[in-house]
């Protein structure tokens, strides 16, 4: 199944602003059952985008813009292909609880135990633990983070405007509402309270045709818990889906201020309007480099002219002859 | 206004003879010394039977012959040369003035050409260890594994950069100052009480001692082979540039928060000294991952930056996005090595007061090698067994909060009211993982003029080591002393002085 991603994010000022500087967080992952085709940013005005690869494996471009701008446009486009789920089973045995040692687990599991700035526990949190029966985990990892799954699904309502890009999970525990971000952060404390390595991801999830709760054409947030028999497995509350080919990752954190699609700052004393827009449609197979070369004919066109010296020295070898 | 900070060299008495071996003055008895008290703590001065130690002998001569007036007009003269050069620390929670003139001591603190060898190798052991630990949890994190030191301590630290995991950094040197407090135990012996390894302030008042106090006794200084520390600013410019690779035409930038830093004259000083720029983070920018300082002739690139700010105000883009004080892009800039940071980010986690208790540990994990400097035996709230004998001791302990500095959230047990030990008690069960406690240290004694002559007061010792391409420890130290009789909190940010130190030849 291959998917082509368009997200444009655009950042309007009411006053001209400088020294731009900026982060992005938007190359889908490339590994398991996703492959990544083709991938490609623009800017508006252009800059020079660098790129390096985070701690947690997450591509990040960042650029600078010295000069003056009302606006900012950045779009990027990528060619996803997503292969065969591997299947999972119901449920495991009970000795996986057991299997959460330091045997089966290494640093970057140990680092997604500790609390973050979004996914901590707080009184609020404990009194929705022991409200909604999750103070302690039911049966097997898998079935206790199910339950978890559906239990955060059943507890809130989808709503988005209740809280913002930067709500700690009480807002959204006191108004028993929210949207994905919250969710995902709501479900990784309590993972993490269990003693689960929970983490974030951020990415996007195809709509079409579906029942999700969750807002079609937009960026999307889920969780992804470590299983030592199967390793991470991604389970998507805001939605009470399993992640699955329609899940499409770009990032992965401790929590979203870990891997925001976009981070920036600027200098001019100016408010900023930020617009997104995010669009996804499954796309015919991108021709591979490979196969673009086989279909090529056997050369007819004439062989390349050679450069001034290489001719200069042709000729002086004719004149020889 | 004096541009050149330690212009004036004339001496602040007469002439000033060394007395030979004359009558002898017992602390406690004779006039300086009526009100010097020789209690249980280790004093530098005297021996218990309150005779004066050989290598104090010379300045004990000096001020048995000085009338307490001529004391007092030298002790001002000191504090006059502070006061011109503006050398003033800036106390935070004070409601009556933020600005005050660090309390200088007339008197020096000798320390023998023995104890600064040991004291010279065990911090250079220190430091290497140190260093090793920061790369290792940065790198492959074999210490974490072999379950050295829990996982949860440095995962859990807020001082632990993530953003620094498979950074390499020049000679693997994260830490390139750190000044360590050392103090005195009963015995007599050097231990350390805590490494600061993020940036460490108060090397200006370990050079504008020196300078006040050798005119205040200069017969007394010259006689004693006193080692030198006046190129502390060209060894700290030498372990700057060999940041980088290349030797010419490197680029160096202090970077301050700004005036109202309670150590800014601190940064200006040694900017002035190094002759490199002074900015603040708005005169800096980056572009095209290129860090430039603004300039009347345009932009000019920096290469090393000594910064004198937290981590968390470096880079607005990366961390406290609040941050006014920072760069924006300055990570990303020292992440595709095009400049160099020192101390490097992210070295906070080390000097964090519960892996302080793991440094022995670290010292034989890393150099399998045992630790020269002991530490202060150290309590950690996080284990049960601890945890209970601390709240069982509170009066006889002095409780720290683990990532807090300068005096700031501890308990002085033996000193503090029924009601904030009980206070205090309830901070440590509700987050027991954020304290450690140590038994209350009798700090040392030494000698300090107080006006009406010579009394006993509390020390410490702060020498400053520098570690780039190679490791350096300019023979020297800030001295805090706490001027409050009986007290023992020398910070300067909670009222503390100082003192020169004398570190002797031979």
């Amino acid at each position: 199944m291959f998917y082509s991603i368009r997200h444009v994010t655009r950042f309007r000022y009411n006053a001209p602003v400088r020294e731009a500087v900026m982060e992005l967080r938007m190359q889908p992952r490339s590994e398991g059952p996703q492959a990544l085709r083709s991938f490609q940013i623009a800017t508006n005005p252009r800059a020079q985008l660098y790129a390096y690869t985070d701690h947690l494996g997450n591509a990040v471009y960042h650029f600078n813009m010295l000069r003056e701008h009302e606006d900012l446009h950045i779009e990027a486009q990528a060619v996803v292909e997503i292969g065969q789920m591997r299947p999972l089973p119901e449920h495991l045995d009970a000795l996986e609880w057991g299997r959460y040692n330091a045997f089966n687990l290494s640093d970057d599991h140990f680092d997604m135990l500790e609390p973050s700035k979004f996914a901590r526990p707080s009184p609020e949190l404990e009194a929705f633990m022991r409200i909604a029966d999750l103070s302690k985990p039911e049966g097997d990892p898998l079935t206790a983070l199910k339950t978890l799954q559906r239990t955060i699904y059943d507890s809130f309502e989808y709503q988005s405007g209740v809280t913002e890009v930067n709500s700690p999970i009480e807002v959204a525990l006191e108004q028993r509402r929210g949207v994905c971000q919250d969710f995902a952060h709501i479900m990784t404390a309590i993972g993490r309270v269990w003693r689960i390595p929970c983490r974030y991801v951020s990415g996007y999830l195809y709509h079409k045709g579906s029942r999700d709760r969750s807002t079609a054409d937009a960026t999307h947030a889920w969780v992804e818990a470590y299983l030592p028999s199967l390793g991470w497995v991604g389970f998507d509350p805001t939605n009470n889906i399993m992640a699955c080919e329609r899940h499409i990752r770009a990032a992965v954190g401790r929590d979203y201020s870990d891997v925001p699609p976009t981070r920036g700052t600027y200098k001019g004393g100016a408010d900023s309007e930020l617009s997104i827009a995010v669009s996804l449609e499954p796309t015919q197979a991108p021709v591979r480099h490979e196969d673009f070369l086989k279909v090529t004919r056997p050369m007819t066109s004439p062989t390349p002219t050679p450069s001034m010296p290489e001719r200069l020295y042709h000729q002086q070898q004719q004149q020889q002859q | 206004m004096q541009h050149e900070a330690f212009a004036n060299t004339e001496d602040f008495g007469g002439p000033d003879i060394v007395a030979g071996p004359g009558r002898v003055s017992r602390p406690g008895a004779d006039a300086p010394y009526t009100g010097y008290e020789l209690g249980k703590p280790y004093d530098e001065m005297f021996t218990r039977e309150g005779k004066a130690r050989a290598p104090y002998a010379a300045l004990d001569s000096r001020l048995s012959t000085l009338p307490l007036e001529e004391l007092n007009r030298r002790q001002q003269a000191c504090e006059q040369s502070f006061l011109h050069q503006g050398i003033t620390f800036t106390v935070y929670n004070d409601n009556r003035a933020t600005e005050r003139i660090i309390p200088t001591d007339l008197l020096p603190r000798i320390v023998t050409a023995k104890e600064w060898d040991r004291i010279e190798r065990g911090l250079t052991q220190r430091i290497l260890a140190l260093n090793l630990f920061l790369r290792d949890i940065y790198g492959d994190s074999r210490v974490l594994k072999d379950g050295v030191v829990p996982r949860s301590m440095i995962y859990g630290s807020k001082h632990y950069r993530r953003e620094m995991r498979g950074l390499p950094v020049p000679h693997g040197a994260y830490v390139n100052i750190c000044g360590s407090d050392l103090v005195r135990n009963e015995a007599g012996d050097f231990v350390v009480l805590e490494d600061n390894l993020r940036v460490p302030s108060g090397v200006s008042y370990m050079l504008a001692n020196r300078d006040a106090v050798r005119r205040a006794f200069p017969a007394v200084f010259r006689s004693m082979g006193v080692r030198p520390i006046e190129h502390y600013p060209l060894e700290l410019l030498a372990t700057l540039r060999s940041l980088v690779p290349f030797h010419e035409d490197v680029s160096i930038a202090i970077l301050t928060p700004g005036v109202f830093n309670s150590a800014y004259f601190e940064h200006a000083f040694l900017a002035r000294q190094m002759g490199v720029e002074l900015v603040e983070g708005h005169d800096l920018l980056v572009n095209d991952n290129v860090v430039y300082t603004r300039t009347t002739s345009g932009l000019k690139r920096i290469d090393v930056i000594y910064r004198r700010i937290d981590d968390d105000f470096v880079d607005p883009l990366i961390f406290r996005e609040d941050s006014a004080l920072g760069v924006p892009g300055l990570f990303n800039a020292y992440r595709a090595g095009n400049v160099m940071i020192a101390n490097a980010l992210g070295t906070g986690v080390a000097d964090d007061k519960a892996v302080y208790a793991y440094v022995p540990r670290l010292i034989r994990y890393y150099l399998a090698e045992e630790p020269i400097l002991d530490n202060v035996e150290t309590f950690l709230c996080r284990e049960e067994k601890s945890l209970s004998h601390v709240l069982a001791n509170l009066d006889k302990l002095v409780v720290k909060a683990v990532s807090e500095s300068g005096g700031y959230g501890m308990l002085v047990g033996p000193h503090a009211s029924q009601a904030e030990r009980e206070d205090f008690a309830q901070k440590i069960k509700s987050d027991p993982e954020n304290y450690i406690a140590q038994p209350t240290i009798q700090l040392s004694t030494a000698p300090t003029f107080i006006g009406s002559g010579v009394e006993a007061r509390h020390v410490d010792l702060r020498p400053f080591i520098l570690h780039g391409a190679e490791t350096k420890i300019v023979p020297g130290a800030l001295t805090r002393v706490a001027l409050k009789r009986g007290s023992l909190v020398v910070n300067s940010s909670q009222g503390g002085g100082s003192k020169d130190t004398w570190v002797l030849s031979q």
